[in-house]
């Protein structure tokens, strides 16, 4: 399995919250600090109850955080 | 390392000792002719209480030597954290059919050499074979997608 299609901007949203740690922001949605570096990594697709935690700890729409890559997808 | 990968390690370590322990009284027992149905079941026996037993004080050694090496590290109360997380799930999940994949091979195949006229030692033997090896393969799985991010 490679990357997945679903695209995000978690480590720049972190940078933009007082460059909040990856284990700062794992404690706030409740997931291990390996999770958020394998959605960072692209490596994995939280469930949509997570991406929700993540996007409200940023306090911005789901569609700020995440993204479809329908290019990825006719690839 | 997280204590879900550590946990896995140890439970993996296990299994094999456990096979090598296996196939060393297997391969003792069919040397010395005593390769009978008194003694396999009891292989069964020891091989399946130890997998329990071991791998239970196992979990726990992995705790406390984790609490421990991370209190001399930092030199604060140790505070592991071995919340188990939608990945985890999902990596457990993934582990646990590979086993299951695997098994289901193992007992077919077992089945196979009783109806191919083999006598049921064979096919006792091979099914206690096939579930560990199993269960290595299944843990292997499970530190590899760890390994990779998912």
């Amino acid at each position: 399995m490679g990357k997945s299609r679903i695209r995000n901007n978690i480590r720049k949203l972190r940078f933009f919250h007082d460059e909040m740690t990856q284990q700062q922001l794992a404690e706030k949605v409740g997931v291990t600090r390996q999770t958020i570096i394998a959605m960072e990594q692209e490596k994995y697709s939280p469930s949509l109850e997570l991406a929700f935690r993540i996007a409200r700890v940023f306090d911005v729409p789901l569609e700020e955080v995440f993204s479809y890559d329908a290019e990825a997808e006719s690839k | 390392m997280s204590f879900q990968e550590k946990n896995i390690t140890v439970s993996l370590v296990n299994f094999i000792l456990i096979l090598g322990f296996y196939l060393i009284r297997v391969f003792q027992m069919i040397q010395g002719g005593s390769f009978n149905s008194t003694n396999v079941f009891r292989l069964w026996g020891i091989v399946i209480v130890f997998a329990i037993i071991v791998t239970i004080f196992a979990t726990i050694l992995t705790h406390i030597v984790s609490s421990i090496i991370q209190a001399i590290k930092t030199k604060e109360e140790p505070d592991i954290k071995d919340i188990q997380d939608e990945r985890d799930k999902f990596i457990d999940l993934r582990g646990t059919k590979v086993t299951y994949f695997v098994s289901s091979i193992g007992i077919f195949l077992s089945m196979l050499t009783f109806a191919l006229g083999q006598p049921p030692l064979v096919m006792f033997t091979l099914l206690i074979f096939f579930g560990v090896v199993a269960q290595i393969i299944g843990d292997i799985s499970r530190l590899y997608l760890y390994r990779r991010g998912f």
